[in-house]
């Protein structure tokens, strides 16, 4: 295991109760990396251009890393190259920020194509402007070129403008599959319910309680980085279940584009079952809330959001109330629910059935022969069938979306007209 | 359900030597991700030799917000309000404020810019012409 020392600049007259809160994922995410930590530093004032914090920090920090060993140095704060630079020549350790770890962690967890290409797009959009520091920062002594007038920067960055160009365009058809794929499932009758929260509010706890399925569970941040489909039956209705990857705060942009064609999943979905870890203190709940509803504001189109308080079992009635009550602004449709001892899962199932795409309901006529038998059976498979009556004919009462309801009419008036 | 006025203010920017600044107030009931109902909506324009400052853009919106038949929290952007704390921008206004959260919120106050936006936009070519 390695050895990382964290360090934070807060801004001056921020709040003391956030940094705090900042640090401390910033430790879970050290952890979730397979990080020891052994130190951690704050210093409260505004950025530095040379080291992001002040010089004598940074020589403390130095100190700090030759007594106890350090392998590296995480920041909370965004450093650019030449930050990074500075402070490993200082330090003489390798330095790196937020966004690199959560990186590092995708990178380390990624298993399909689709997620290491994903964390490839991400890395090197990340690398991108810095692409002419970095050159000239390890070429300082190298003059290229015909009497030095030549130069590397250009190359490097047009190398990874290349990359990126043919990451994209393979991401492209691959996300064309899965929109295919994801239409296909809706035409089947399926509706797309998807499991959206921060990271280690539980998504994948419930998802398996949701269909006694066993993901991996752990109590860590970012557990999930590849999307799982299940098929959840909800009151006769057929739901496919998405489990997703958890937001995170301050998540720059540049990823949010890398792993859009996961975020995708939450987008297109017909409900969106936003889950929090109700055993957090209220503010906490709330600003994780606000990232959720800054990732998804802009995207998302008509779905129906049902906020799930997981974790219930860790708190009081009262507290929950509390909760529930406090964040009405921010919580869309709040059901409590602990996914671990399944307490509210009915009623969840109950509010779910509620939000799903309306179907309609309608009694049809078939011919009692082969054609009718195989429409029947065909029914059965894409519709919520209340009650069949074989006799002459068939007479069918049945739920289902207006597309399939009108395939069955055909047949029926067909068969109607000719008697 | 919740009441809000959402407020944009466009055109912060100077632009032949002055700045046209158009502030939009879209008084609306909404839910936490929905918008329910636009009730009213009011446009002012405003005329500045000096970039706006927190006190003038509170003006702006009390101005702008006092041609509504309506009462509810004021909603913005942090940035329109230059980041600085809630609180601080909350005691400055006589109702209530606060920047946008939900994406109720967030929804109204698109609402809000598009309308500010198109408004300004009309104005620059009335004065053209």
């Amino acid at each position: 295991m390695k050895n990382a020392i964290l360090v934070k600049r807060n801004d001056p007259r921020s709040d003391g109760e956030s940094n705090d809160r900042q640090l401390l994922e910033l430790k879970h995410l050290a952890d979730s990396a397979g990080y020891n930590v052994i130190a951690e530093m704050t210093q409260t004032r505004h950025p530095g251009r040379k080291y992001q914090v002040g010089r004598g920090k940074v020589d403390e920090l130095a100190e700090l890393v030759q007594e106890n060993n350090a392998d590296k140095i995480i920041f909370y704060n965004q450093l650019s190259t030449t930050q990074i630079y500075n402070i490993s020549e200082t330090c003489s350790c390798q330095v790196m920020d937020k966004f690199q770890l959560i990186l590092e962690i995708f990178a380390t967890r990624a298993t399909t194509a689709r997620s290491k290409l994903q964390v490839e797009l991400a890395r090197l959009e990340y690398e991108l402007p810095k692409a002419k520091t970095i050159v000239s920062l390890l070429k300082k002594e190298e003059r290229p070129g015909f009497m030095g007038l030549g130069g590397y920067e250009d190359s490097y960055e047009r190398d990874i403008k290349g990359r990126i160009s043919r990451i994209k365009k393979e991401l492209k058809s691959m996300e064309k599959d899965s929109v295919s794929l994801r239409e296909h499932r809706q035409s089947m009758g399926f509706s797309l319910v998807t499991l959206a929260g921060y990271t280690n509010a539980g998504k994948s706890t419930l998802f398996n309680a949701l269909v006694e399925e066993n993901t991996t569970v752990k109590d860590m941040l970012f557990t999930t980085l590849v999307p799982t489909t299940r098929f959840l039956k909800v009151m006769g209705r057929d739901v496919l279940l998405t489990d997703t990857v958890g937001f995170i705060e301050d998540l720059p942009h540049w990823m949010v584009d890398a792993f859009r064609s996961t975020l995708n999943e939450i987008f297109l979905a017909d409900i969106v079952l936003l889950t929090v870890d109700s055993s957090e203190p209220l503010e906490s709940i709330r600003n994780k809330l606000l990232v959720c509803h800054e990732t998804m504001w802009d995207e998302l189109l008509d779905a129906a959001i049902v906020t799930v308080f997981n974790k219930a079992d860790k708190i009081t009635a009262e507290e929950l109330y509390e909760r529930i009550s406090g964040l009405g602004y921010l919580a869309p449709n709040p059901v409590a629910v602990s996914a671990k001892t399944a307490f509210g899962l009915d009623m969840l199932k109950d509010e779910l059935r509620k939000h799903l795409p309306k179907w309609e309901r309608t009694s049809i006529v078939l011919p009692m022969n082969e054609e009718g038998m195989s429409m029947v059976s065909w029914l059965f498979d894409r519709a919520v069938v209340h009650n069949i009556v074989y006799s002459e004919n068939i007479e069918i009462d049945l739920e289902a979306m207006d597309r399939i309801i009108n395939k069955a009419l055909i047949l029926s008036s067909k068969y109607l007209d000719d008697n | 359900m919740f009441d809000i006025i959402a407020v944009d203010i466009s055109g912060r920017h100077k632009e032949n030597g002055q700045y046209l600044m158009v502030c939009a107030a879209v008084a609306a009931s909404i839910t936490a991700h929905h918008v329910e109902k636009v009730n009213q909506i009011n446009i002012r324009s405003f005329r500045s030799k000096n970039a706006p400052d927190v006190p003038m853009v509170v003006k702006m919106i009390e101005d702008t917000i006092s041609g509504l038949d309506f009462t509810g929290t004021i909603v913005t952007e942090a940035g329109d309000m230059y980041n600085k704390p809630q609180w601080l921008i909350n005691s400055m206004f006589q109702g209530k404020f606060k920047y946008q959260e939900s994406l109720g919120e967030r929804r109204c106050i698109e609402i809000a810019h598009h309308v500010s936006l198109s408004s300004r936009k009309l104005l620059l070519k009335e004065q053209n012409v």
